[in-house]
């Protein structure tokens, strides 16, 4: 188990109810770790519409997760 | 010697004046102005005048130009001092050779009237008291502080004494850059490469409020706005440019009329439209730089392709209740578009914007600010180092996070956002009334949420509902078969449902153009 720290904005803050967590979880990628935190918040919103960083740099999904990283869960954003 | 010129030592009046002289002339006007030894009550010793010469020498010429045509005389010229001047020397002049006098005066008035409130030329002053301050020339331009008979006294005195600093033809005081300007980083000619810039704004909104105001504000020489929606009371908490006396009028319009107020230095364009795919290609080419300020994706993402053909450098943001999302755009080889982060182009509605989510005046605001400040920065010059980023800032916890984003390699910059094809059936529907929808044989299928329902007038009842937020999240379908008239609120929302359908092979679905907000009752 990882400790990880993830942050939320936009929608998946609202829907997480916090815009920051940290979690201890088994997960090894961002796409894992998204889908565990997905089915805990019901995001509902598909992986393929958001982007993820990891320690302040945009990463691909398949990013292996260790201790200590830094992770946020970007969706897109419209308002004006 | 050109029709307008520099010298950067004495100018030499004599030798201006023989070459203006021709047989057909009957008399010959010219003007001096020289250095006085105060301004504004403070002991002046001295002043050195900076230009950004190779704008003010063409912008001079056609200042000629142009009073030699509208007054009909022989020959013109100016010439303008640069450098270091001391108290009663010749800073600028003008001569103007003609057939009678009457032509000569006013050609020669024209100009010097012109070329103070124009040309990009700045003065620093030396008090005597050990201070020095930069002045924009314009301020020259100021009208006397006295109105009446002094006004006229004064500018006799003006012309008699050859004064360079009182011509009182202006109608409102000059716009003052000094504070701008007194950035080191700035400077004259930052602020003359500001008074160069071409800037179009897209949305004159929540964002392009803030966005509009401090560009307009700076100087920026030209503005141009675009935005096809017209001023909605639900607009004034987040928009204060507007106030509730322009309701139901062209925003565009609207806003040109505030920043031309604001500050008569720069040339406001407004383009009561909104962004096209017919239209975008053509605003982008006459600007030097595009500040996105809409809230939906399908116009951001039509600005990125623009930009990213016209190799056109953007500043994008976008809003979500207390949080924002700034990012810039540079026509460099390494740097990231739009597309690069969202490859899939987000559809409106599935993420909220303001109309849908809510939003306090502040949000876009503050993003609006930064939009501005990149603006700034990148016509200064003042990124260089700057990485590409997209930068999130939340309003509520008060943080921002700056996070690196790279170009996509599998990211189309040659031809970007080719998969959007024209549809052949509209996807957007006009219709006057909702008694006009519910007659065009199409089944209307409110796709509102249940609390924007709440506060319906009777006469706007849709029997059919189902609610955006039900179809993303998966606990609902949109009926596979038959024809319908989707609507929403102002017609975002069901025009991305609308593309969304059309997608999958649904041929028949549409949605009401503007939403409800576009009916009359």
């Amino acid at each position: 188990m990882n400790e990880i720290e993830v942050q939320y904005f936009a929608v998946l803050r609202e829907r997480a109810g916090t815009n920051r967590e940290t979690v201890q979880t088994a997960a090894t990628t961002a796409a894992e770790l998204y889908d565990e935190l997905a089915a805990r918040h019901d995001f509902g919103l598909p992986q393929a519409m958001l982007r993820v960083a990891v320690n302040d740099e945009f990463a691909e999904w398949s990013r292996p997760l260790k201790a200590g990283d830094r992770v946020v869960f970007i969706p897109p954003v419209a308002g004006g | 010697m050109g029709p307008f010129a520099f010298a950067g030592g004495p100018l030499e009046p004599d030798r201006y004046r023989d070459s203006l002289a021709d047989p057909s002339a009957g008399g010959y006007a010219s003007f001096e102005g020289w250095v006085r030894d105060h301004n504004e009550g403070r002991t002046v010793q001295c002043l050195e005048y900076e230009a950004f010469e190779s704008l003010a020498i063409k912008e001079g010429e056609r200042i000629v130009a142009e009073a030699v045509a509208r007054y009909g005389v022989t020959r013109a010229a100016c010439v303008h001092r640069v450098g270091s001047l001391g108290i009663g020397e010749l800073a600028v002049w003008v001569g103007v050779s003609a057939a009678h006098r009457g032509e000569a005066f006013a050609a020669c008035r024209y100009i010097i009237d012109e070329v103070k409130h124009r040309l990009p030329i700045w003065k620093k002053e030396h008090y005597a008291d050990g201070d020095s301050g930069w002045v924009n020339c314009e301020r020259c331009a100021t009208a006397p502080r006295h109105a009446g008979p002094d006004h006229e006294s004064e500018h006799a005195h003006a012309l008699e004494q050859g004064d360079a600093h009182a011509h009182g033809s202006a109608p409102s005081p000059a716009h003052d850059y000094s504070r701008q300007i007194a950035l080191p980083e700035v400077g004259a000619a930052g602020q003359a490469r500001l008074a160069a810039a071409s800037v179009l704004v897209v949305g004159a909104g929540g964002l392009g409020v803030p966005v509009l105001q401090y560009l307009a504000a700076a100087g920026i020489g030209r503005l141009g706005i675009v935005d096809g929606d017209v001023v909605e009371a639900s607009n004034l908490h987040r928009q204060p440019l507007y106030g509730p006396a322009d309701l139901g009028r062209p925003k565009a319009a609207v806003a040109a009329e505030r920043l031309r107020a604001l500050n008569r230095d720069v040339r406001i364009e407004a383009h009561e439209v909104h962004a096209s795919p017919d239209n975008i290609d053509a605003l982008v080419a006459h600007h030097d730089l595009v500040v996105e300020c809409t809230d939906n994706f399908r116009a951001k993402f039509l600005v990125n392709d623009a930009v990213l053909r016209a190799q056109k450098p953007a500043v994008f943001a976008s809003v979500h209740q207390y949080e924002g999302q700034l990012q810039v755009y540079r026509p460099l080889p390494h740097w990231p578009c739009l597309r690069c982060l969202w490859p899939e182009a987000p559809r409106d509605g599935l993420v909220g914007n303001c109309a849908e989510a809510g939003v306090l005046g502040p949000v876009p605001a503050t993003l609006g600010a930064l939009q501005a400040m990149q603006a700034l920065k990148r016509l200064l010059g003042l990124d260089a180092g700057e990485t590409p980023s997209l930068v999130m800032v939340d309003l509520l916890s008060l943080e921002t996070r700056r996070l690196a984003a790279r170009r996509n390699p599998d990211c189309d910059h040659e031809s970007p956002g080719r998969e959007i094809q024209p549809d052949e059936q509209p996807l957007e529907l006009e219709f006057a009334t909702l008694a006009e929808a519910f007659e065009s044989g199409l089944e209307l299928m409110d796709i509102r949420e249940g609390w924007e329902r709440a506060h319906d007038p009777p006469w706007l009842q849709i029997p059919s509902h189902l609610p955006l937020s039900e179809l993303v999240r998966g606990h609902a379908e949109f009926p596979a078969e038959g024809r319908y008239l989707i609507i929403c609120a102002h017609g975002v929302r069901s025009l991305s449902l609308t593309e969304h359908l059309r997608s999958r092979g649904q041929a028949e679905v549409y949605s009401l153009r503007g939403g409800l907000a576009a009916l009359r009752g």
